[in-house]
């Protein structure tokens, strides 16, 4: 509903010493961030629940280099040379395993940590690290943000969310310990601000590095005193105060970093108002403050959750009145099938639009799509089966870092049956630099991604 | 009840059962009569219950012949709850089989009860123990209003708060990430600067909002019986927009549509969550399109000044008495009296050759025509701009200014006496209990700091602010461990604690100066202290926040911020009404908060709140206006209590349809206290599978009962729901659902049978005293900030009996709480 929201002084600075050079999406001039002697290697998940309607309509015909395009893989066909389409891989930790109904309770949390979540609704609720984590711990000290979470539904929820599963499970599928989830920013305002700051520039650089410093004294004695608050404190009001202390450490190590960075990027969006009505607009938002992170290079990896598992999310957009999840219990009634259909090829539909983005978008000596490793995906394979095995899995780009082989798009791949999505998750790892050993049910990495 | 809620899970039962076996198994010694299982209960299930849960089949995951004594009933009490309940509802034995002897099942179920009591008599009293609250988004919205008189609501900006046992005040829940203390910093800036130096200056921007699809069903005759404010129009408009400070925005108003020539001035007015700002006559007669002879609006611009508050509202742009100053032959209400300009001739330019003078003829006949025949109700808003804020007002506001300098004056120069007066008085207030000489050092020591480097005493005083408003003695409720806990293991809170216990859970913001006064004299827990105290309370207009929190999640009035009801079938559902929906079920709870109104009332208060739109909505005639005012309600209005109010009926619904499944469910867990348990593996939930086919819901519901697996629950749940089928998916009254007539019988699984809402509600109101319980618990959870526990049953048993003793009144509910075991202390760490 929103169109736009025209600043009136046109552009949002950043803090920073440098100058202020513009970046055109479409590069009409030469950005700043090319200067870095090689680009790197980013990583984005996007995330939808719910599964596929049906992963025959999914996967498609034939595979290696020659495969057809399925129904709902159709608005991908013109990047298909930039696609991989991966068959095969398993999330066996989103089943009950004796814990009952809940599929979309452990879909969220077993994604992209492989672990099996704790049945609980309250307090006690555990997971695993996420794949995405165990990356953004490893590279923290390259970039301003280890990692950003981005999500398109708000996940303002009452009670349970399934079956005696906590919200926190399947609102986010980026958890930085086993007990901690990182909810995902829903708002594109406050993502924005959170990325390009909300800094007063009318200051003088001399006003705002004294405030800066004063900031620094506030933290200073806010630490030493929760230190000596935690003495007189139990164990459980202990670990919310290491949380405490945990985020002040972050913020200041943030600071620090953003004092030593030397350059500026001047986002060429407006601000963003709010959050759009339209799903679409909604989608496409979220994917352009990805981009522009991982263009500015101020984080180099990135989750973005279409629905947090198991939405009602309704589409009148695309004339879908009806919630989601309750129309992927379709009992085949055919009505019912086609419009599930019709959100899972909209959704991929939006992939296909940022794809293209990306692939548009300049990046040192190549394209932003091809450093970049963009995994879109479920973790239930038919929303209505409710199983976790051989999910719809789409891996996008190159992740080209310059040592190894680039990945080979343009593939159906398929793996041997069983291979957990967390032996993906390795592989995609080491492109970056980051050598895990084991990531929740892994079994060791998969092939293929690079092989002609 | 959440320890209810945990049936079937064994895993849990496992974890729990070492802990129960330590605190049942003294009161496990001496049963009531030795023997009383093997002699009266073994038998009874051996005819009744083993036939299908045995060890073979185990129906329901469910053996009852590992029970062989009354000792094994105490250690799986979760079990024996679940099966207490299906006795006492007569869902077990199910339908089909014989029904066992009612003396002897009546007999069974007291031993059962009996045998509860007893060990719940047993237990050793527990306070339990609250881990350290974090503020959440509400909480420290209201907090910094009451601490500095700034009230932007900076906590709208900060992610959701995760809830547990259906509340987002939990303190193990809320959690404190990276991100979250990012905003705190921001936040805390803003708050202190605006505090001290007023409302930053925020520059203008510009939003613009263009409608969803409305549909304006176009209407020949103007209607006499409609809603003057336009308000509930589909010509109006609805936004949500954030307005980042209180200050003057300019509201541009894009009409489009026709009206015919002639026509009065139209009136358009600008509202602010249901409140009329502004209005403004716009006459469009001077850009009458002479050709068409009618009032084009197409692309025309009225622009409104008007002042609206900080923080996201919803704004609505209406065209007043839209059916009003239209030609008299319209017959419509207060004609225009305008001279109808003289009817337009065609006339052709001369130079045209006759094909071309016959096209130019027939084109404007047929506008002509249009123009003729412009619907009564065409004329609409299509788009909104707002753009803002301008002459933005400058300096501290005079209540930020009252709160913080409690001596001296901005400007001024400040004395270090007064500065520590300041700073202490301030961080008094903002830790919520008394500080110390080296907390107000340190502070001090901030503004120091700034002056140091050539900044003012005011810019200081905003460091040592911000300072607090991060500290985590601000930012969390602390409840400091005692070095010597009682012998019981738990010791009394601190009368600071206990008055930030109080304030938060009745208004969700910190103490005021009376709670703190009496905290400092440790008056707080004297019986009639606290009485007064949380009536007062209760009266303040700040309990509204009870309302809000509390009331929005209990009652999960919070959906309807995200509800999405079907347009094609619900098109009279929109955002004015979602509103309105809204605020009855609030007016309506704060009624019964601040008139200290019977609980009761929520199941069948015969009135309500209502406003012009929602009164239509109901057929409920005789209310104009868009003010909320209360109305009696008659029974054959139907409606009365809670789960006749739209809002309620909206949100357990599901978009296309009502669910008897969904309303079933909502009333046992809300107001029954008996949550069925989740489906069992493998079996889709029921609703998902109904449509399409040629039966009626119903048919198909009760052919799925036919399966005795499936009919555990839903012989209970389905029921209830059925009594509220007379009312669609928004709420609004129908006596057929599609092709089928509505039938809102229903049998409960003991027999009883009832028809229709007001039936339904005679049904729930005989089990007042579960209702009771339910409603306890729920509040308890919410005024402890943790899932309640075993230990606690007795206290919540207690508290509801009081109620009912004292007529129900919400007041003993809050009081009974508030003096509560669990309330007023807190387990030592140790003696977990």
């Amino acid at each position: 509903m929103i169109v736009t929201r025209k600043h009136l002084p046109r552009r949002t600075f950043l803090k920073g010493v440098g100058a202020a050079v513009a970046l055109p999406m479409l590069d009409a001039m030469t950005p700043a961030l090319s200067a870095a002697p090689k680009a790197p290697v980013r990583w984005a998940v996007l995330y939808v629940p719910n599964g596929v309607v049906n992963i025959d309509w999914w996967r498609p015909k034939g595979t290696g280099k020659n495969f057809e395009f399925s129904r709902l893989l159709k608005p991908l066909e013109p990047l298909r040379e930039d696609i991989l389409v991966l068959s095969g891989l398993d999330d066996h930790n989103g089943n009950a395993l004796g814990d009952g109904p809940g599929d979309h309770g452990r879909a969220g949390a077993s994604f992209l940590s492989g672990v099996h979540c704790k049945k609980t609704s309250g307090a006690d609720i555990q997971a695993g690290i996420s794949a995405d984590q165990v990356g953004a711990q490893a590279l923290a000290a390259q970039t301003r943000f280890g990692s950003l979470e981005l999500g398109c539904e708000d996940s303002r929820t009452v009670g349970n969310c399934d079956s005696g599963y906590s919200c926190a499970y399947t609102n986010s599928i980026s958890w930085r310990t086993p007990t901690t989830p990182n909810p995902p920013e829903v708002n594109p305002r406050m993502a924005f601000e959170r990325l390009f700051g909300t800094a007063d520039l009318s200051l003088s650089p001399e006003v705002r590095a004294r405030r800066a410093g004063y900031r620094k004294s506030i933290l200073d004695l806010v630490r030493e005193d929760t230190k000596k608050l935690t003495g007189n404190l139990g164990a459980s009001d202990r670990r919310k105060m290491d949380e405490y202390l945990f985020a002040v450490r972050e913020i200041e190590t943030r600071i620090e970093k953003a004092e030593k960075d030397q350059s500026a990027f001047t986002p060429n969006i407006e601000k963003p108002a709010g959050i759009p009505i339209h799903f679409s607009e909604y989608v496409s938002l979220m994917c352009d403050i990805q981009l522009l992170a991982f263009q500015a290079d101020l984080t180099r990896i990135s989750t973005l959750m279409f629905a947090r598992e198991g939405s009602m999310r309704v589409y009148p957009e695309i004339g879908i009145n009806d919630p989601h999840h309750p129309l992927t219990h379709h009992r085949n009634n055919a009505d019912w099938i086609e419009k599930v259909a019709q959100i899972n090829t909209y959704h991929v539909d939006l992939v296909a639009k940022y794809l293209k983005k990306l692939k548009e978008t300049k990046d040192g000596d190549g394209s932003l799509l091809d450093h970049s490793m963009i995994l879109y995906g479920a973790s239930i394979c038919d929303g209505n089966k409710h199983n976790h095995e051989d999910l719809p899995i789409i891996l996008a780009g190159r992740g080209a870092n310059g040592q190894d082989a680039d990945l080979q798009p343009g593939r159906h791949l398929v793996f041997p049956k069983g291979t957990p999505m967390t032996n993906l998750y390795l592989s995609l790892l080491d492109r970056m630099g980051v050598r895990a050993e084991k990531i929740g049910d892994s079994t060791g990495r998969v092939g293929q991604l690079t092989v002609a | 009840m959440n320890y209810m809620k945990r049936k079937n899970s064994w895993r849990l039962l496992i974890v729990l059962l070492p802990l129960l076996w330590f605190v049942v198994s003294p009161a496990t010694q001496q049963a009531q009569k030795p023997g009383g299982f093997e002699k009266s209960i073994q038998p009874f299930l051996a005819e009744n219950c083993y036939a299908c849960h045995n060890a073979k089949r185990a129906s329901g995951e469910l053996n009852l012949e590992l029970y062989k004594t009354a000792a094994a009933i105490a250690e799986h009490r979760e079990q024996w709850e679940t099966v207490l309940l299906k006795l006492k509802t007569g869902e077990m034995p199910p339908k089909g089989f014989p029904r066992p002897d009612e003396n002897q099942l009546k007999a069974v179920i007291g031993w059962i009860e009996a045998e509860f009591a007893r060990m719940d008599r047993a237990v050793k009293p527990d306070p339990g123990r609250v881990t350290a609250r974090r503020l959440n988004r509400a909480e420290y919205n209201n907090t910094v209003r009451d601490l500095l008189g700034v009230d932007f609501n900076p906590a709208d900006d900060f992610p959701q708060d995760d809830s547990g046992y259906g509340f987002d005040n939990i303190g193990d829940v809320l959690s404190l990430s990276p991100v979250l203390m990012e905003k705190y910093l921001t936040a805390a800036e803003k708050i202190a600067r605006t505090a001290v130096f007023g409302t930053e200056q925020v520059k203008p921007t510009l939003a613009r909002f263009r409608p969803e699809n409305r549909r304006v069903v176009p209407s020949p005759k103007p209607l006499t019986e409609y809603d003057e404010t336009g308000l509930s129009l589909p010509n109006s408009l609805h936004v949500t927009h954030h307005f980042p400070v209180a200050s003057e925005y300019n509201f541009r108003l894009f009409l489009n549509g026709n009206r015919p020539s002639a026509s009065e001035p139209l009136s358009l007015a600008v509202w602010i969550d249901g409140q009329l700002v502004k209005t403004m006559s716009f006459d469009p007669e001077y850009l009458a399109s002479f050709e068409a002879d009618r009032q084009a609006l197409g692309g025309q611009v009225a622009e409104i000044r008007a002042q609206a508050p900080a923080g996201e509202h919803l704004v609505s742009a209406t065209l007043q008495k839209l059916y009003e100053g239209l030609p008299p032959r319209y017959n419509g209400p207060n004609p225009s009296k305008r001279t109808p300009p003289p009817a337009p001739e065609f006339k052709p330019r001369a130079d045209l050759p006759p094909e071309r003078v016959a096209a130019a003829k027939k084109r404007f006949e047929e506008a002509r025509a249009v123009s003729q025949n412009i619907p009564a109700n065409d004329a609409r808003v299509s788009s909104l701009e707002i753009g803002g804020p301008y002459n933005q007002a400058k300096g501290p506001a005079a209540e930020s200014l009252k709160k913080v300098f409690v001596c001296g004056q901005p400007g001024t120069k400040i004395t270090p006496d007064c500065e520590r007066k300041i700073v202490a008085s301030l961080a008094r207030r903002a830790y919520r209990r008394p500080v110390t000489p080296e907390e107000i050092g340190k502070l001090t020591g901030l503004i120091a700091m700034a002056q140091r480097q050539g900044d003012s005493f005011e810019e200081g005083l905003v460091q040592a602010i911000q300072a607090m408003l991060v500290s985590p003695h601000f930012l969390f409720r602390i409840e400091q461990d005692r070095k010597t806990a009682s012998t019981d293991g738990y010791y009394q809170l601190n009368s600071y604690e206990l008055a930030s216990r109080l304030s938060y859970f009745l208004w969700s913001s910190m103490p005021d100066d009376e709670l703190f006064q009496l905290a400092g004299q440790d008056a707080l827990r004297k019986p009639e202290v606290l009485s007064a105290q949380v009536q007062r309370m209760l009266k303040n207009d700040k309990a509204k926040a009870l309302v809000e929190n509390f009331g929005g999640q209990w009652l999960e009035l919070r959906k309807l911020e995200a509800v999405k009801p079907d347009r094609q079938k619900f098109a009279e559902f929109d955002e004015y009404l979602n509103r309105s929906m809204r605020q009855e079920t609030e007016l309506f709870f704060a009624a019964i908060v601040r008139e200290d109104r019977s609980i009761l009332d929520f199941i069948d208060g015969n009135y309500s709140f209502l406003n012009e739109r929602l009164a239509k909505f109901y057929k409920i005639p005789g209310v104009s206006g868009p003010e909320f005012r209360k109305v009696t309600l008659a029974p054959e209005t139907q409606r009365g209590g809670i789960l006749t109010q739209a809002s309620v009926l909206t949100v357990s619904s599901y978009s296309t349809r009502t669910s008897p499944v969904l309303r079933g469910k909502w009333i046992l867990e809300n107001v029954l206290n008996a949550p069925p348990p989740a489906p069992p593996p493998g079996v889709p939930t029921l609703d998902d599978a109904k449509i399409g086919t040629a039966a009626s819901l119903r048919q198909q519901l009760e052919q799925h009962r036919t399966n005795p697996t499936c009919a555990a629950c839903h012989s209970r749940m389905d029921p209830l729901g059925f009594g509220l089928e007379n009312f669609n998916a928004i709420g609004a009254w129908r006596t057929k659902d599609g092709n089928f007539p509505v039938d809102s019988a229903g049998v409960l699984p003991d027999g009883r049978t009832f028809s229709g809402p007001n039936e339904l509600k005679a049904i729930v109101k005989a089990d007042s005293l579960a209702f009771a319980e339910c409603l306890t618990e729920k509040l308890m959870t919410y005024a402890l900030g943790r899932g309640l526990e075993r230990y606690d049953k007795p206290t919540v048993k207690r508290i509801a009996k009081q109620v009912a003793a004292k007529d129900y009144r919400f007041s003993t509910l809050a009081l009974e709480i508030a003096g509560s075991l669990p309330f007023q202390n807190r387990r030592g760490e140790r003696a977990q």
